[in-house]
């Protein structure tokens, strides 16, 4: 665990988003919709009672940032984990199953040659935009990449002799699966859904900027910088906290990643 | 090797046909009648109908799905109800946009790449690496639409040195049409170089780590020559992968940085497809920009197997 470096970085900035997160919950200055047109535009400064300033309707900027962070983290989170599952539910069935085998790969195969986020937008026009469409198209962007990890992982540990002694014991697949891979595979899941959340953040904030997202009022930092173009050649400030709120948060995500990816599977010859 | 060939050309095959099946009946399970949503809310039930049969929505899925497979294997993706045109018409026309901003900015993350990629290798844990390797976290972490915003404040409006939006074709003017290009090509080459640039790394290092490294410093070669011949050319299989995948999801990953500079290419497309549920349009630009990355890869795959012998070797090992 020597100086990583990439970790603990990592985790800062992502206990920064988290303080953010739960602060929303307990207080934000200003209600995050509140208009207050008199009040517009107001330039960020720290003796202001608008920190951050104020938008074009004179909504306070740090508060809608605050309000953002939820929406982001429950669109994020939520997605992931629901990819996980299914991928690796759908990954298992594929390596224990013979004959769902090709049909379930070949599909990831499919889903997998979509790219970028032209899947995701392609699911938003059938989905009713808003966080549950958002969490619903990122998770089916994160299925294949889990089915895919999860399946090689079963793949490579069924030669291994701990398996074939457990098979030869009489284990059933579920015990098999529960006791002896899950485990196995557990440090590369770990790593992969961090970095994945990482990625959906950025995918989220892609939607919502595209106006494909979370829906106006409510706040998305995608969307903020999105209602911010009209304006951000006069006012650039607009522009700066939801860019930073969005670095800040994917960066910290990619860090753990990385840093796990270096301690629990990479150990001792990490390239990084 | 040519049963390598005809397996990965299978596969590709497959995927294709995979793809056809998702985006037909992904986009078919849409709510309301496309019928409908051509003819507006005021109708009639008679019109709606008719143009219901007309466009074949009252066959099985299975039958819809057939011909609309063979018109698009002639080439014919229907007609886009928001433009009123051809679907390959409008492809064709943004086909240029699109791939100069690619191609461009895919030049420019891979001289990135490999600059910063190489020196990060050879003086690894130096200043300079540690360098590289924040641009390769930021360059991944930085939102294409907000350093887009930025740049169009500082370049196009602070200096205005170059245009912030629209697209110049470069029969046009090549001058004009390279500047029209600049900015988005960088803003894209700033989302890709951070992967590129782990991957140079990381197959440099090993490359760096082969006997045939010490062979070469043994006889005594200059530095360059050890680097450039020997290092990099053990080390090109992975980016040059690499490499082809980018280019191939730039193709159609375009989206967000065509809004912000208001080009017309495909992403624009793509956009105004989904927000007016335009089924036609969606279904045929997405066919053609997943074909488009399918074929790439492909290409990439079999060429990269035959610059580099070991792969070939490795392969027939394995059939």
């Amino acid at each position: 665990m020597k100086n990583n470096v990439s970790l603990i970085l990592g985790i800062i900035l992502v206990l920064i988003i988290i303080v953010v997160w739960a602060l929303s919950f307990i207080y934000m200055p200003y209600p995050p919709n509140e208009m207050n047109i008199p009040n517009k535009f107001l330039k960020p400064s720290i003796d202001s009672e608008h920190i951050l300033g104020t938008d074009n309707f004179g909504r306070d900027i740090l508060s809608r940032i605050m309000y953002g962070s939820r929406n982001v983290l429950l669109v994020a989170i939520g997605s992931v984990t629901l990819g996980t599952l299914l991928g690796i539910f759908l990954g298992a069935v594929a390596a224990m199953k013979r004959f769902a085998d090709t049909i379930i790969m070949r599909i990831m195969d499919g889903l997998m040659a979509f790219p970028g986020i032209l899947l995701a937008m392609m699911l938003v026009t059938v989905l009713k935009r808003g966080i549950q469409g958002s969490i619903i198209a990122i998770s089916i962007f994160m299925v294949p990449v889990f089915s895919r990890l999860v399946y090689s992982m079963i793949q490579d540990t069924e030669t291994l002799l701990y398996i074939k002694a457990a098979k030869s014991y009489g284990s059933s697949r579920r015990q098999i699966f529960f006791r002896h891979y899950i485990p196995a595979m557990l440090p590369r899941l770990i790593t992969q859904f961090s970095s994945a959340i990482g990625s959906a953040v950025m995918i989220e904030t892609s939607l919502s900027f595209l106006g494909l997202g979370i829906q106006p009022p409510f706040a998305s930092w995608g969307l903020m910088l999105s209602e911010s173009r009209q304006f951000f050649l006069g006012y650039p400030y607009l522009a700066v906290a939801p860019g930073i709120a969005i670095i800040i948060t994917v960066l910290g995500f990619n860090l753990i990643g990385d840093g796990l990816n270096d301690i629990l599977i990479n150990r001792g010859n990490s390239n990084e | 090797m040519l049963g390598y060939v005809l397996d990965r050309f299978k596969s590709s095959i497959v995927v294709l046909f995979v793809v056809s099946v998702i985006t037909f009946f992904v986009l078919m399970i849409i709510p309301g009648n496309p019928a409908q949503l051509i003819l507006g809310t005021d109708a009639t039930p008679e019109a709606i109908s008719e143009l219901h049969v007309a466009m074949g929505l009252d066959r099985p899925l299975y039958q819809q799905y057939l011909s609309w497979l063979l018109d698009l294997l002639k080439l014919d993706m229907g007609r886009s109800y928001v433009y009123g045109e051809s679907v390959t018409v409008l492809i064709a026309r943004s086909i240029p946009v699109t791939f100069s901003i690619s191609i461009f900015a895919m030049i420019l993350a891979v001289f990135i790449a490999f600059l910063f990629g190489m020196i990060s290798a050879i003086k690894k844990n130096s200043i300079a690496d540690y360098f590289s390797r924040s641009i390769m976290q930021l360059g991944a972490a930085i939102p294409s639409f907000w350093i887009g915003m930025v740049f169009i404040v500082y370049f196009g409006v602070k200096l205005k040195i170059l245009p912030v939006s629209g697209f110049v074709p470069f029969e046009e003017n090549f001058f004009k049409f390279i500047k029209s290009i600049l900015l988005p090509s960088i803003v894209l080459a700033i989302g890709e170089v951070g992967t590129l640039l782990r991957i140079i790394r990381s197959s440099m290092l090993d490359s760096l780590k082969q006997d045939y490294m010490d062979m070469a410093r043994v006889k005594g070669l200059s530095a360059g020559k050890i680097y450039i011949k020997y290092a990099l050319r053990g080390a090109l299989t992975a980016p040059l992968t690499i490499i082809g995948m980018q280019f191939a999801k730039l193709a159609g990953g375009t989206v967000v940085v065509e809004t912000i500079f208001a080009l017309p290419g495909l992403g624009r497309l793509v956009l105004t497809a989904v927000e007016h549920r335009d089924i036609v349009l969606l279904q045929g630009l997405v066919m053609f920009i997943t074909s488009t990355v399918i074929i790439i890869t492909l290409f990439v795959d079999i060429s990269v197997m035959f610059l580099n012998p070991r792969i070939k070797k490795f392969k027939q090992g394995e059939l």
